[in-house]
């Protein structure tokens, strides 16, 4: 009986480092950012997203990979042609940076896409 | 006789801590958080900024634990969610047969070489930025602590396998607080030992639990590290886990107020506990040089020289050059010291003799560095235990992102070195005691030059443009922008 209880818990361990955590719909966009290569300055970042998506609201979210960093937030501006910018995004330290690009349709329904880039 | 102050005697701390289910008290929050950032370090977004598992662990926990340790002491041993392993590792204790801890390992060896694996790690796979690695670090924590005293005994895997707490240790010996017997003499009429053995009060009267496991009566465990109550002259092993406290039916324990430079300029440690000391101070150091852009050229420089990009190589030969450079220098400047002093001793009695003035230091070291860390970033404990518990379906309300960075950042450098001076003035006071108690004063000035040196390299290292550590080598730019 006892036996079981500690192949339950391997068995829970186990499923549990196979979990994935959920995330929104993919987003296949492309992502560039001027100045290339990145530096710690107020940057332009551009998005195109497919026009079939029908993108209403796109948002830029800059992490650091570090804990503790405050994040910087962006608001794209509309362009025509799937093409979104995001000014004076403010890349404001050295270090390795995850780009959280969410766009919304008119539909309420969010996708997602992660880049990361270095800034040295 | 000195005034002694016993926080024992206190209201509230003194009945609290004589609770027999305290530890319990304070372990409990740090399981539950544990166990939450554990869920969030597998289930949770892998982003390490909001992720429960990076922050608490990365931001929280050690700057919390430095902080601890500077005010009161040894806290976070105290409340160290992984002794609740302690109800299963008995029950495992009946199936798996027992073992003696090998006489070789009796020391801090093992951890020393733990703790460069550790730090290793650290660097090589970006655990700071890995929620999930961090989870998996968590989950190791655990297991190990289990296996570890479930097969050995009761408190092996804290003296001499955990890194954490003997990180803990070498640190805790800048605390104002020390275990310590009342009376002396009290101590040496007891026959039970109890502070070491355990109690339990049998109908005859009070027994040692570990000469009498099969009595009946009331159990009280002796330290878990067999650390004996009237010899403590450090805080070096102590968990402060007030068991001695309990076990004892005199009343004969205090925790009392201490200055640490007493135990700096006095005790001779153990070269074992040296060795860890000193090694914490070098690998803090590169644990923060490993934050500014110099750390990042040097590595190219090297990958150059050495035609590869292979990083566990780059990494692994900065940890042995810098690591090895800063132990062999000790060895050097203490076997200097000696001879100033007229002491004919070899580098490493030397090292044991001087090596108590690293202690300050290595404190100051990862406090001032630490401190950064936790200073920008100590309120993003709220919006991602928000996020965590929204996970689990619980109505949380929004996380607001903004709060991870409340203090300027313009006070975190003189904050930074504020600690490092006062982390040399503890030293150089160390080096210069122990220099007046073989007559000879001026035998500390290698020490103290040695010391300045480092001190003021430090400061060098902290007041660089702080960079976030990341991808050691440069990634190259792609063209045409990021996909």
């Amino acid at each position: 009986m006892r036996m079981r209880r500690w192949w339950v818990v391997w068995l829970l361990l186990i499923i549990l480092a196979g979990c994935k955590p959920p995330g929104a719909e993919p987003l296949d966009a492309d992502v560039s950012i001027e100045p290339w290569p990145p530096q710690v300055r107020k940057s332009l970042i551009t998005v195109h997203v497919p026009e079939e998506l029908d993108v209403v609201e796109l948002k830029v979210v800059g992490d650091m990979t570090h804990a503790g960093m405050i994040p910087v937030h962006g608001e794209g501006e509309r362009q025509g042609g799937g093409t979104w910018l995001v000014r004076d995004f403010d890349i404001n330290m050295r270090g390795d940076w995850i780009l959280t690009i969410t766009a919304k349709d008119r539909e309420g329904k969010t996708y997602e896409k992660e880049v990361r880039f270095t800034v040295r | 006789m000195r005034a002694r102050i016993d926080l024992l005697r206190w209201p509230l701390i003194g009945p609290f801590l004589r609770w027999r289910y305290s530890r319990f008290v304070l372990q409990l929050p740090l399981l539950l958080l544990a166990v939450l950032a554990i869920y969030d370090g597998f289930v949770g977004r892998q982003l390490a900024p909001k992720n429960l598992s990076t922050v608490s662990v990365w931001l929280h926990y050690r700057g919390l634990l430095v902080l601890a340790i500077a005010v009161a002491g040894n806290l976070f041993c105290s409340a160290c969610p992984l002794m609740l392993t302690r109800g299963l590792t008995e029950r495992l204790r009946r199936f798996v047969p027992q073992f003696t801890w090998p006489m070789r390992l009796r020391n801090k060896y093992l951890v020393i070489a733990i703790t460069l694996v550790y730090l290793f790690a650290y660097e090589y796979f970006d655990l700071w930025a890995s929620p999930w690695l961090t989870a998996w670090l968590m989950v190791g924590y655990f297991g190990a602590a289990l296996l570890i005293d479930a097969f050995f005994p009761r408190g092996t895997f804290c003296k001499y396998v955990c890194p954490l707490g003997n990180f803990n240790f070498t640190l805790s010996t800048v605390s104002p607080t020390q275990i310590s017997a009342r009376e002396r003499q009290v101590c040496l009429d007891c026959e039970g030992h109890y502070c070491v053995n355990g109690r339990v009060d049998t109908p005859e009267g009070p027994r040692p639990l570990a000469f009498h496991a099969q009595a009946e009566g009331e159990r009280y465990p002796g330290c878990e590290t067999q650390l004996y109550a009237p010899q403590i002259e450090s805080n070096f092993d102590c968990t402060l886990c007030f068991n001695c406290v309990r076990a004892c039916p005199y009343d004969n324990v205090s925790w009392e107020v201490r200055s640490p430079a007493r135990e700096w300029a006095g005790v001779r440690y153990r070269a074992d506990y040296v060795w860890l000391g000193v090694l914490l101070f070098f690998a803090g150091f590169m644990n923060a040089f490993a934050m500014i852009p110099a750390y990042y050229a040097l590595a190219e420089r090297a990958s150059e020289l050495l035609r590869t990009r292979n990083e566990a190589l780059l990494l692994g030969l900065a940890f042995v050059v810098w690591v090895g450079l800063g132990l062999g220098l000790t060895v050097f400047v203490a076997h200097w010291a000696s001879r100033l002093a007229g002491i004919a001793e070899g580098g490493f009695a030397a090292v044991r003799r001087w090596g108590s003035a690293f202690f300050p230091l290595s404190f100051a070291m990862w406090a001032g560095h630490y401190a950064y860390h936790f200073l920008t970033g100590w309120a993003s404990i709220v919006p991602v235990t928000q996020q965590a518990l929204g996970n689990l379906g619980l109505p949380v309300g929004e996380p607001n992102w903004q709060l991870a960075a409340l203090v300027p950042e313009n006070l975190l450098y003189p904050l930074q070195v504020f600690i490092l001076y006062l982390g040399l003035m503890g030293s150089a006071y160390a080096a210069f005691a122990r220099a007046r108690s073989v007559g000879r004063g001026t035998a500390a000035l290698p020490v103290f030059l040695y010391i300045t040196v480092l001190v003021v390299l430090t400061l060098w290292v902290l007041a660089q443009p702080m960079e976030m550590r990341g991808t050691l080598l440069d990634p190259g730019s792609q063209p045409g922008g990021l996909k």
